[in-house]
């Protein structure tokens, strides 16, 4: 015994309570993280979301900035152009009112064609904008008066009217009307720097706001991500504290389970015992009671002798109480006494049977089980065939290490009852089968015969009792020692039945039987 | 019975009943030597060791023995008989209920001579005991070295 172990109380309770406790943190806890890692994801993509629709409004905007700069460039070219194209003509027109050489007339209507093509381009550009439009129609009109001036003095010219040409050249106030021009689109020029900067500072402004929501998204994909980092890490650690107690409990419960184990097996020892003791000082008593019976049957047959001597000397000495005792009472006392005595002795050796059984040492060896069972199937198959009952073995069976005669004499008084309780006018079949359940072998033995009550399937394990019609011989020992011998090898039995619906008896039994016995 | 002196058959049985059927059949196997029984181990080993008309002083015996006795087990009287220079040549009967297989062992590896069942059956035990009464009529029984 060792002292040093305590059995907890009621380890079932504790264990269940435990494991309770730990399913609900451990639900507990999955619901939250649940919860949590959803709303993390969420914020995530918004983060996400957020940071992609801005860097496109970023780039939108970045686009139109650049769109606006090259307006203003292409507007400024076009200006400058316009101004050119005026310097052009009147360089023309001076050259050819001085020399009339044809080649200032081709500039001439070169220039023309220029500065119409200008002021054409310069109206497109500013169709969105109805000031810089005005400013091009009033450059257009500028334009228009100064080609027709600078035309008609060409003309003029042309025409040998010189003198008139040149007064026109001094008089017609073209030159004004250049510079005019020229003004215009400077004031052009400066109102689309004007509008360009003014376009720059707001867009800017938007740009340094999408810049704060990049960074603002980004911080809270940060956020996201270290909390979530966090929060598995914690599940992480409570999954491992809630494995590391349900190994505790179940090393506990084990110790417990062995510590159990033992003390039946103490208990079981002590049966064994008192049984052996007390079935070997009931036979001494028996013994006498068989030798008395048998002494008291001897005198009494001397006892007839002397009535029958008696009977045919002197009759009257007998009357029909005295024969009736001699003749039917006696004997049939007698009997009686014998009869009992003779069925008690045959209670005391299954008793004592079954207690030299559970002393008997137990020889491990690997077991042919395929083999095994035919070689109890052959033994029946004499009575099988004059039953007309069929036998069959589904091999293969489960190869197991145990003890070879419990293991025989179990699976024999198995099929052994299967063939006893057939039911008469039903072709008999038995089958015996088997497969393996994690550590352990299951055999089973399944007949059609006539099936147990199951409110006998208990009772019909216990020594001395039995169940159904008692038709057939027996003291109701088989079953009680198939169970004692099952138990013995680290296994149990079963019976599943129903009356008139065969039964099914299941010895389950490890794959290897290891001895659990402290010395 | 060949000897000089006859045989006593000591009888050492706790059961009163027994030892009647054992005596009886005995008796009608058509043995008369005397039988003195004893109830317990402990007036059985003084009479085998110390009275004057036990084996150990005074002339050849037999013993039969049962193993349960209340005062201590028949194993021990078995092994001091055993043990005894002056008795250890007495022929011992163990008879007894005890029929289990390391026990008998037990028995003959102290010396026993014969063991014998009691069966409950009546008749088999009768037969068993007329049948111990036959071998008693020829068995030779050597002379104890006692003293006297």
């Amino acid at each position: 015994m060792s002292s040093n172990k305590t059995i907890p109380a009621r380890p079932e309770t504790a264990y269940a309570r435990a494991m309770a406790r730990i399913a609900r943190e451990l639900d507990l806890s999955d619901d939250a993280v649940t919860r949590a890692i959803i709303l993390f994801v969420l914020l995530g993509f918004l983060g996400l979301l957020a940071g992609g629709l801005t860097a496109g409004l970023v780039m939108m905007s970045n686009q139109r900035r650049i769109e606006w700069v090259n307006h203003t460039y292409e507007m400024e070219r076009h200006i400058d152009g316009l101004g050119l194209q005026v310097e052009r003509l009147e360089g023309a027109r001076r050259g050819f009112l001085l020399d009339a050489d044809p080649t200032y007339r081709l500039i001439f209507s070169d220039a023309e064609a220029a500065l119409v093509h200008q002021v054409a381009q310069l109206r497109t550009l500013t169709a969105d904008n109805p000031q810089q439009a005005g400013n091009v129609a009033r450059l257009d009109e500028q334009a228009t008066r100064l080609r027709v001036l600078l035309g008609s003095s060409i003309i003029a010219r042309v025409l040998g009217q010189t003198q008139t040409a040149m007064d026109d050249f001094r008089t017609d106030g073209s030159v004004q009307l250049a510079r005019q021009t020229r003004a215009v689109g400077v004031a052009m020029m400066a109102e689309e720097n004007r509008l360009l900067s003014e376009r720059l500072v707001t867009q800017r402004r938007t740009v340094s706001v999408f810049y704060g929501v990049l960074i603002a998204s980004g911080v809270l994909l940060l956020l996201v991500a270290a909390a979530s980092i966090v929060l598995i890490l914690r599940y992480v650690r409570a999954l491992a504290a809630s494995r590391d107690s349900l190994r505790t409990i179940n090393d506990s419960l084990e110790q417990a389970v062995s510590v159990r184990t033992r003390a039946l097996q103490r208990a079981n020892d002590e049966i064994q015992r008192f049984a052996y003791i007390v079935s070997h000082d009931l036979r001494s008593p028996l013994v006498n009671v068989l030798g008395f019976t048998a002494e008291l049957e001897e005198s009494g047959r001397a006892i007839v002798g002397l009535i029958e001597r008696a009977e045919a000397e002197a009759p009257h000495l007998i009357d029909a109480e005295v024969r009736r005792a001699v003749y039917e009472d006696t004997p049939e006392a007698i009997g009686f006494i014998r009869t009992s005595t003779q069925k008690m002795d045959r209670l005391i050796n299954a008793i004592l049977k079954l207690s030299r059984e559970g002393r008997r040492t137990i020889t491990r060896e690997r077991l042919d089980m395929d083999h095994l069972v035919q070689g109890i199937a052959d033994t029946m198959r004499h009575r099988l065939d004059e039953l007309g009952a069929e036998l069959t073995v589904e091999t293969p069976l489960p190869q197991i290490v145990n003890d070879r005669v419990a293991i025989e004499q179990i699976l024999s008084n198995l099929i052994e009852n299967a063939v006893k309780y057939l039911k008469p006018g039903r072709p008999g079949r038995i089958c015996v089968r088997g497969h393996v359940e994690r550590d352990r072998a299951v055999f089973e033995v399944e007949d059609n015969g006539r099936g147990i009550d199951p409110k006998d399937h208990e009772r019909v394990f216990d020594l001395f009792r039995r169940a159904g019609a008692q038709d057939q011989p027996g003291e109701g020992i088989g079953l009680a020692h198939v169970r004692a011998l099952a138990y013995r090898l680290g296994g149990a039995v079963s019976c599943q039945s129903a009356l008139n619906e065969g039964a099914t008896f299941r010895l389950s039994v490890p794959l290897i039987y290891v001895p659990e016995r402290s010395a | 019975m060949t000897g000089h002196q006859p045989v006593n058959i000591i009888m050492i049985e706790d059961d009163e009943g027994h030892a009647r059927l054992i005596e009886r059949n005995i008796r009608r196997a058509g043995i008369s030597n005397l039988v003195r029984h004893f109830p317990d181990g402990s007036s059985a080993l003084q009479f085998l060791f110390d009275h004057p008309e036990g084996p150990a002083k005074n002339g050849p015996a037999l013993v039969l023995l049962d193993l349960n006795l209340p005062d201590m087990s028949g194993t021990d009287i078995l092994a001091r008989i055993k043990a005894d220079p002056a008795l250890r040549r007495t022929p011992v009967v163990v008879l007894t209920t005890t029929d289990e297989k390391i026990e008998i062992q037990r028995c003959y590896d102290l010396g026993c001579n014969v063991y014998i069942t009691k069966p409950v059956n009546y008749e088999n035990f009768a037969d068993a005991i007329r049948q111990l009464g036959l071998f008693l009529a020829v068995i030779q029984v050597p002379e104890t070295e006692g003293l006297g």
